[in-house]
């Protein structure tokens, strides 16, 4: 089938299947290797993407959903000349280990700063709470989202 | 190294590729013309394998290649012992065995070939109690490549005399700990893609703990002289010992080579459970003696690891545990025997600690109840035992320097005097 995505301010026209994810679609037709597979089944977050500025599991959602959303996915957050604050807080505080959380952690806490920038400990986490991390601990991942939330308010 | 970056915080020199999602994870590479490869895999904890049906498999449109065992020119591998086989010929050991390996145009192909392969399996009562399997009468797992015992591995250490040690003891506390089989579960599940380069070598792209080892077995298993293969080890999305063994390697490399095309492979997140390493379930059978002081005298242990269906690092866990088993406490006469046993259970090998992790419950444990029953804190009861410098451990080290368990212990003082309450 026919469809237009909007993807990191850039409209795209695909022929995809019926049953595609939007996950593959980003991956694997768009070249949007940021975005991860961990599991597949909306367990890990590796796969999170911003739809209409909300967090989703882009391996839950199929491609021809997406259609009419505005999405981000990580290679839209920032670059290295112009690094989203949180990509400098995750890199300066450490809450980067092997990295393949980092992506989908980066993009559920710009979701949440998006909406609110004094987020308490409890807010982050919550906000955080569909993406697992098997390295970090978490310690770090919410001093630097804390670290972010600062630097954006200022 | 400069020693101004003690105390410092270092950048790492790969975040900011990774916080832009431009790293690259095996996943992440592609290459022109690539098919995609998928592993069948025993449902079957112990089984005989009377015979494989690849003809369907084969016939589908879109195929490029099946492969079982005979297909592998020299199919084993394995860190110390080469006891696990590429693709399973006869004996299916555990589940999640590989059985046979599918290239094919798309991944949905190859997943919809391996479900029309045809095994017929005999299936076999399974061993899934390492005491049971001890035995002596125990069927041997792995008779041609570990004899008639599927011990695979016993480390005595020997230290004093533990009947002495018996006679000076005031209390004595005598437990069975056990610990459960965990997974790594590192978030980035096993991907591979292997192709011939221009040279005619074999590259095989992967995130592995352990290239050069990963070099040798996929030449082993291939054929190939060690000069033809080369293994570059991408980003890797967590190991934490996982990584040690050949997960995917050798079956990518093998069909890259045999159809001349880039081969991609990546297991689901239920493959990867199914397919790599666990750490090692152990019991602890712990009886450790201490005077009315407070003073350790004697401690007899028996520790008994899962090695499950391959050996893997067994041996080198249970050995680690075994030297680890008096934890950093000086006790001049021990007795500890230390068994890794083979098993229809998932294969287990390294993971974080190596196995010095297990015995911690146990020896920790003792102490506890140790200084309960002569009525010592149990900091007190630590104090009165932890190495020293000039302390000689169960294995006959004397230690001669930086051990600083005292100071460690006394600066956690105030902390334990909370009770545990850091604020
Ligand atoms: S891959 Fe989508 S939640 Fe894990
Ligand atoms: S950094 Fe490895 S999973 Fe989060």
């Amino acid at each position: 089938m026919n469809i237009e995505l909007r993807v990191n301010e850039q409209d795209f026209r695909l022929v995809v299947e019926p049953d595609e994810r939007l996950l593959d679609v980003l991956r694997e037709r768009l070249g949007l290797i940021g975005t991860k597979e961990g599991c597949g089944e909306g367990e890990c977050g590796a796969c999170t993407i911003l739809m209409d500025g909300k967090a989703v599991n882009s391996c839950l959602v199929l491609a021809a959903q997406a259609v009419g959303h505005e999405l981000m996915t990580i290679e839209g957050v920032g670059d290295r000349l112009h690094p989203h604050p949180l990509q400098k807080s995750f890199v300066e505080l450490g809450a980067v280990q092997c990295g393949f959380c980092t992506p989908g952690m980066i993009l559920s806490a710009k979701a949440l700063l998006d909406r609110n920038l004094q987020p308490s400990e409890e807010e982050i986490k919550e906000a955080m709470s569909g993406n697992l991390c098997r390295c970090t601990g978490y310690d770090k991942i919410v001093k630097a989202v804390q670290r972010a939330a600062e630097e954006v308010a200022r | 190294m400069s020693e101004a970056v003690v105390g410092t915080r270092i950048e790492r020199e790969d975040g900011w590729g990774k916080v832009m999602g431009e790293t690259h994870f095996p996943a992440d590479v592609n290459r022109p013309g690539e098919l995609y490869g998928a592993v069948l895999r025993s449902p079957h904890a112990h089984a005989h394998i009377r015979s494989v049906n690849v003809r369907a498999a084969a016939a589908l449109p879109g195929v490029a290649g099946v492969f079982t065992a005979e297909n592998v020119p020299h199919n084993a591998h394995g860190v110390l012992f080469r006891d696990q086989q590429v693709l399973v010929s006869e004996r299916v050991r555990m589940v999640g065995d590989p059985i046979a390996a599918v290239v094919a145009e798309t991944e949905k192909v190859a997943r919809d070939a391996i479900a029309r392969i045809e095994v017929d399996y005999q299936i076999l009562p399974g061993l899934f109690d390492p005491e049971e399997a001890m035995k002596p009468d125990a069927p041997a797992l792995h008779p041609d490549s570990h004899g008639s015992s599927n011990i695979l591995y016993h480390l005595p250490i020997r230290r004093g005399d533990v009947q002495a040690g018996w006679a000076k003891a005031d209390v004595v506390v005598e437990q069975e700990y056990r610990t459960q089989m965990l997974d790594h579960a590192f978030l980035q599940p096993e991907a591979v893609v292997a192709y011939v380069d221009e040279r005619g070598h074999l590259v095989v792209k992967v995130a592995t703990q352990y290239a050069h080892y990963d070099r040798g077995e996929i030449a082993h298993a291939l054929g190939l002289k060690y000069s033809q293969v080369r293994v570059k080890t991408m980003a890797v999305g967590g190991a934490f010992g996982g990584r040690e063994d050949i997960s995917l390697q050798i079956i990518a490399g093998l069909m890259a080579w045999k159809t001349g095309k880039p081969v991609k492979m990546e297991n689901t997140r239920t493959e990867s459970f199914l397919s790599h390493s666990k750490r090692h379930p152990m019991r602890l059978y712990y009886k450790t003696g201490a005077t009315r002081e407070g003073k350790l005298v004697a401690l007899e242990a028996k520790i008994i690891g899962d090695a499950g269906a391959y050996s893997s690092w067994s041996p080198n866990v249970l050995r680690k545990a075994a030297v680890h088993a008096t934890g950093p406490y000086e006790i001049p006469n021990v007795q500890i025997d230390s068994y890794a046993v083979l098993t229809n259970n998932p294969y287990t090998g390294a993971m974080r600690a190596f196995g010095a992790a297990q015995p911690v419950l146990a020896y920790e444990s003792q102490m506890d109840l140790l200084a309960e029953a002569l009525g010592l804190s149990p900091l007190e009861m630590r104090l009165r035992n932890i190495f020293q410098v000039g302390s000689v451990t169960a294995t006959g080290q004397m230690l001669t320097s930086s051990v600083g368990m005292t100071k460690c212990l006394q600066a956690l003082t105030p902390y334990l005097a909370t009770k545990g309450d850091a604020s």
